[in-house]
């Protein structure tokens, strides 16, 4: 890419513009990454500051590899050698232990500072530690965890799960979120005993309904996992071993005690603010920036990612009413990277310089990562069929905001809901004006598939939603050819119906070969053989042939 | 006595003999590896055109009324050389373009290209394969080095335990061909990816394999999140990646995003699909794990490629075919399923813009001086690349564009993307000359039509989608005033006292063919016609003194170093939009513009008109009944369909066949956006809005 907007603007190339990105996670690698043009041109210096010693990963598949199905060679997500190579600064194992925004300056931990004009937070997020009794509360004991008791975060935490499920171990996971059940499922699939506790009736309280949680209780039990639910855990016991303190068992407040050779700590995760909070930054569950993803005023500081919490301070903005934190999630944070980029490059005289806010993310669609059990959820589940129309249905606007293809149609919430418990399947479906608001999906992939799409496009639902339904049906796909009308096509590449063919056989044809002649049926791929020779037969037998004779003889 | 030849039609070039039959003449199939004696309807019907009563016998000139009248031949040269002439004064050499074809022997494609370059010293030539096999090409010349739609004879197939193919309907566009799915349907092995229960698509049903049926436009983040569960779960040939490829790493990243379930929330395929035919394309991949079943095969059609991303499309089915060990192996490979007659051949004899004869870069000065040798002319005198097709067609009629343009073998009113803006560029021309046999769309177009001969009446080679140069024969005498257009290029080479000489003999046109072949890529320069009527299997690249290759890649791949290149690819998660999404395609019953089987009674009864294909869900919501006649329009145009319901497309998306022209024309409505790799047009996605006719017709 050219500077072609500084040299229109008849500037000769100014200094680069100094980028920091503090963390090198999966979201700063995609933002380095899309910053690659504008290191190459000269227009931007990029320092990239990453804890760990390794270049980012994926980290969505550490589950993966904590139970040995992937390797971390696959989970390589970014090469610091090519970024080297291309430009871009790369400390790695290294942290930013202060930011000085006046003097626009960071600190390393190496005690080296970095000047800046532009600084990216993307420090991401690191587990939630319970408060249990034998475990420190504080944040940053994370990384001080008792042996036989770890989060599912990084390499590290991988490496531990995987010793536990390889030795076929006994595995107590704390928390039915997602993560969790994703890393029960695959532990359990890989041989390792594994109990879920978790708050409330059902798993995945938070995402899913009555029904598709129960739906999906039933397939985890059936997959192996011992489920205990209402559970409330008040600490762990640690034995003493020849290495130190050790986790045996998890305990809970009605007095029982669940056994176990790992305790893996799925209870959330914590935005990484500490750094932001420490140079004067706003901070509500994570790092405050608005709809341009800055964090201050002057546009020289940004949060993207896990560590990131989009709120505005204008009020009335129909983006933050919900006043969700971060998501967690990694399509966010990619594209907050790939906006980022784009701005970032427009301030270094790359890129034209009008820049559209970032678009609002729709509700979160939740897939569950796991083979063999299909859960997908998304936006507002808890509606049921048979709910009082919700009060403010007769109020002022809802009535006026009526589909304007069918304008009768009042804007009420509807739910369609198709419960088949016994063979694990589950489908509802909430919407308005016929556009999903939420979904559940349990146990019928193709539908869910279809739904998640319908939800993320807001295209209408069919107004036979049991259509959708079928999709997951033995009977979905191609209905076969019925030879018994008469125009039906026999053979495809000829255009041969069956009606012709019977025509040929009162004609005199008596074999596929004269057949073929008459009516070139058969005659292209020759797929359709075994069709024509049945519409010979039936023709024949129909006409007061005797079917013995055209059996082929003993 | 039958003249042994082939179809006219699609790259499997099936072989048949005419038999000259007093005035008519009589097809029947013929024995050969590719169709085994099978014909479809269009190959069957194809003799009903050489005696039409719509065929042009005399050069037809437009009037200043507007209407065409008859001319002799040498006032049509005449005034061919004119036009010409006039406007090369005028504009420069640039000005005068010429459009071929994918359906021109490769005589003529190779005399076309060298007319361009020598007679008219233009740089402005290309052809309607750039609307069909450059994305796959593109992308097979990034990864092996050399473009061979398939490296292997079709015959191989015969050992396939599973074939993956995406976005091809085989069933309907080259029929015979189906045969050759036969061991995979077999062992259960067949995977369809189409958006559309396409004919081919019904091939997988009772247990032969399964559909798999992503959102339209999907294929490419579908591709990347099969490689990514090959590279997750160790089915990657790691032994054949490290001996035979480079770029592993870059692309195990580019992938690494892409696991099944973020794949399924973009393209609607379930996770556990994607695993599954990732599991099964890799079990038979084992190559050497005793037991193992054996034979897999990746091939790709219009379907994945006709995308602004088309190139990339095709990369990642490549990376999938690499990691899986395949290309190049005993026991699998990659390839492209080309379109035209002779796509293949089409695209290696220098009517590409960017190309020179034996498929080498116009721009390698090697290349020129080996080319300036053979035509004896300076090699400064050879232009550089011209304008791809699409931004010739946009420049027609412009300041610095073509402002005379000759068509050969093409209906581009028809056949090329926003075609309604196609057809204004050809009115801007301040002359147009076409060589046909009907008036097609184009041809009505025109300032002067040349009638030629069809393929029953002339001499020469054609190289079928494997690769293999095959002759095609004369049967029949062209009738009385139309010519070979070898013979118009001669004569038109020889007015405008070209510095080479044009020979009007196709033999003599190939020998030539061989030397400006030799040593490039596709080079033919073992190949003669003496070998090819005595039977022998001619596989390029076919140097003087070797047999011909008939499987490619077996020892090495075409780069210096001899290792095939994972180029890493990315692909968008645009969230999918609320409108619905126009797919085109192919109709068993027609082939390309229609110019050709709209005028053969038989197809024309059986297809006479637009159908456009819809779910009788979104139909319901429109109040359009199965039959009824619809509107479909978009920003470029509107045109109108009959409606058919079917529940083998999804809600979301439409099917119009693009064979018909006028009102009914679905490139009316096709963008002319273009890949950046290949320049291949986005005919697969165009979003419309749908409404009955009798609503269109009230407002």
């Amino acid at each position: 890419m050219s500077n072609v907007f500084a040299e229109a603007a008849g500037l000769h190339r100014p200094a680069p513009l100094r980028v920091v990105v503090a963390g090198y996670g999966p979201v700063a690698a995609r933002l380095v990454e899309e910053l690659l043009p504008g290191v190459r041109s000269g227009a931007l210096s990029v320092l990239l500051v990453g804890e760990e010693p390794v270049a980012a990963y994926n980290r969505v598949l550490v589950a993966d590899l904590a139970v040995g199905r992937t390797t971390a060679e696959a989970l390589e997500i970014s090469d610091a050698a090519e970024l080297r190579a291309s430009g871009v600064r790369v400390r790695l194992g290294e942290r930013i232990t202060h930011v000085d925004r006046a003097r626009r300056l960071v600190l390393l931990g190496d005690g080296t500072s970095e000047p800046y004009d532009r600084l990216v937070f993307a420090t991401g997020a690191s587990a939630t530690i319970p408060n249990l009794s034998g475990l420190n509360p504080d944040p940053a004991a994370v990384a001080m965890l008792p042996d036989g008791v770890t989060a599912l975060r990084d390499l590290a935490d991988a490496a531990r799960l995987l010793e536990a499920v390889s030795g076929g171990g006994r595995i107590v996971v704390l928390g039915g979120g997602i993560l969790g059940l994703e890393a029960a499922l695959a532990a359990a699939d890989e041989g390792a005993s594994v109990t879920v506790v978790h708050h409330g009736p059902r798993p995945l309280a938070r995402s899913i309904d009555r029904g598709g949680g129960s739906v999906l209780a039933a397939a985890l039990r059936r997959r192996g996992i011992r489920m205990v639910s209402n559970a409330r855990s008040t600490g762990v016991d640690l034995g003493t071993g020849l290495a130190g303190r050790r986790f045996r068992a998890l305990q809970l407040d009605d007095g029982r005690r669940l056994e176990a050779d790992l305790l893996l700590l799925s209870c959330g995760v914590r935005p990484r603010t500490e750094l932001a909070a420490g140079c004067g930054l706003p901070v509500g569950s994570g790092i405050l920036v608005d709809h341009r993803l800055q964090a201050d005023a002057d546009g020289e500081v940004f949060a993207v990612g896990d560590c990131a919490e989009v709120r505005c301070r204008e009020a009335g903005c129909p983006d933050c009413a919900g006043g969700a934190g971060p998501s967690g999630l990694i399509g966010p944070g990619w594209r907050q990277a790939e906006w980022l980029a784009a701005r970032l490059l427009a301030d270094a005289g790359q890129q034209p310089p009008a820049m559209e806010r970032l678009p609002a993310e729709r509700p979160a669609v939740i897939l569950l990562k796991a083979r063999g059990v299909d859960v997908s959820t998304a936006g507002a589940v808890d509606a049921e069929p048979w709910d009082e129309a919700e009060p403010w249905d007769n109020e002022s606007g809802s009535l006026e905001e009526a589909c304007p293809a069918h304008p009768t149609t009042p804007a009420v919430r509807q739910v369609a809901v198709w419960a088949d418990p016994e063979h694990g399947k589950y489908v509802k479906m909430v919407t308005r004006r016929g556009v999903l608001e939420g979904l559940v999906a349990v146990g019928m992939p193709r539908t869910a598939a279809e739904l998640v799409l319908l939800f993320e496009s807001g295209r209408a639902l069919p107004a036979d939603r049991s259509s959708l339904l079928r999709m997951d049906g033995a009977d979905a796909g191609v209905p076969a050819t019925r030879l018994d009308d008469p125009g039906a096509t026999v053979c495809r590449c000829s255009g041969v119906s069956a009606g012709r063919i019977r025509e040929a056989v009162s004609d005199g044809c008596g074999s596929l070969e004269e057949v073929a002649e008459a009516t070139r049926a058969a005659t292209g791929c020759g797929g359709c053989r075994e069709r024509v020779i049945a519409v010979i037969a039936a023709h024949q037998a129909s006409h007061g042939a005797d079917l013995e004779e055209l059996l082929p003889s003993a | 006595m039958p003249t042994p030849t082939h179809c006219p039609y699609c790259a499997l070039q099936c072989a048949m003999n005419l038999t000259a039959d007093g005035p008519g003449v009589t097809v029947s199939g013929r024995q050969f590896p590719t169709n085994g004696g099978g014909l479809c309807r269009k190959g069957w019907t194809s003799a009903a055109l050489l005696a039409s009563g719509e065929r042009i016998t005399e050069p037809m000139l437009r009037g200043d009324d507007g209407r065409f009248s008859a001319v002799s031949w040498e006032e049509a040269l005449e005034r061919v050389v004119y036009a010409v002439r006039r406007t090369q004064a005028r504009y420069g050499k640039d000005a005068v373009g010429v459009f071929g074809s994918g359906g021109l022997t490769n005589e003529k494609a190779y005399q076309l290209g060298k007319f361009a370059r020598v007679a008219l010293g233009s740089s402005m030539i290309d052809y309607n394969g750039r609307f069909c096999m450059s994305s796959a090409a593109a992308a097979s010349n990034r990864a092996f080095g050399v473009d061979r739609g398939l490296p292997f004879p079709v015959t191989d197939l015969a050992q396939a335990h599973t074939v993956l193919l995406l976005g091809s309907n085989v069933a309907d566009t080259m029929p015979p061909f189906v045969q050759h799915l036969q061991a995979a349907r077999e062992a259960g092995g067949l995977i369809v990816v189409d958006p559309r229960t396409s004919a081919t698509a019904a091939l997988t049903a009772d247990g032969a394999g399964i559909h798999v049926q992503p959102a339209p436009g999907t294929d490419l983040v579908l591709l990347l999140g099969l490689a990514h569960v090959v590279l997750h779960e160790g089915l990657a040939d790691e032994a054949y990646l490290a001996a035979r490829t480079r770029g592993l790493r870059g692309v195990t990243r580019s992938v690494n995003p892409w696991w099944p379930e973020r794949v399924q929330s973009v393209t609607g395929v379930p996770a556990g699909t994607i695993r599954h035919v990732a599991r099964r394309l890799a079990a038979g991949a084992r190559a050497g794990t005793p037991g193992a079943p054996r034979g897999i095969y990746i091939l790709t059609g219009r379907g994945v490629e006709q995308h602004v991303n088309g190139t990339d499309t095709a990369t990642a089915a490549i990376n999938l075919a690499l990691l899986l060990g395949l290309p190049g192996s005993e026991h699998g490979g990659y390839g492209t399923l080309t379109g035209q007659g002779n796509g293949q051949g089409g695209r290696e004899h220098g009517q590409k813009a960017d190309q020179l004869p034996g498929y080498r870069k116009i721009t390698d000065p090697a290349a020129r001086a080996h080319l300036a040798a053979v035509w004896g002319v300076p090699e400064s005198s050879i232009p550089g690349p011209g304008l791809p097709a699409v931004q010739m067609l946009e420049a027609l009629g412009q300041p610095g564009g073509v402002r005379c343009l000759l068509v050969h073998g093409s209906n581009i009113a028809v056949s090329a993307p926003d075609a309604g803006a196609v057809l204004e560029s050809l009115r801007r021309l301040d002359f147009l000359v076409v060589s046909d046999f009907f008036f097609s769309e184009t041809a009505a177009e025109a300032d002067l039509v040349l009638p030629v001969a069809q393929w029953a009446e002339e001499e020469g080679t054609m190289t079928n989608l494997e690769g293999r140069v095959l002759r095609r024969r004369r049967a029949v005498s062209p009738p009385p005033g139309a010519r070979d257009e070898l013979w118009v290029l001669a004569e038109l080479a020889a007015r405008l006292n070209a510095p080479s000489a044009f020979s009007s003999d196709p033999r003599e046109v190939f020998e030539e063919l061989r030397l400006a072949s030799a040593g490039g890529a596709a080079d033919y320069s073992g190949i003669d016609y003496a070998l090819l009527e005595a039977g022998d299997a001619a596989y390029w690249p076919y140097p003087a003194g070797s047999i011909g290759t008939p499987r490619l890649f077996r020892d090495s791949f075409a780069h210096p170093d001899g290792k095939a290149v994972l180029v890493p690819v990315a692909a968008s998660a645009a969230k999918p939009g609320q409108e619905i999404t126009l797919v085109t395609g192919r109709l068993l019953e027609h082939y390309q513009s229609g110019a050709q089987t709209r005028r053969v009674p038989e197809l024309a009864a059986a297809q006479p008109e637009a159908r456009l294909e819809i779910h009788p869900v979104t139909a319901a919501a429109l109040g359009v009944a199965d039959g009824d006649l619809v509107e479909i329009a978009n920003g470029r145009g509107r045109i109108y369909g009959r409606a058919s319901h079917t529940t083998g497309i999804r809600q979301d998306t439409v099917f119009l066949p693009f064979h018909f022209p006028a009102g009914e024309s679905a490139n009316r409505l096709t963008a002319a956006a273009t890949d950046p790799v290949s320049g291949m047009p986005e005919f697969k996605t165009s979003t419309v809005q749908l409404r009955r006719w009798e609503e269109a017709r009230v407002s």
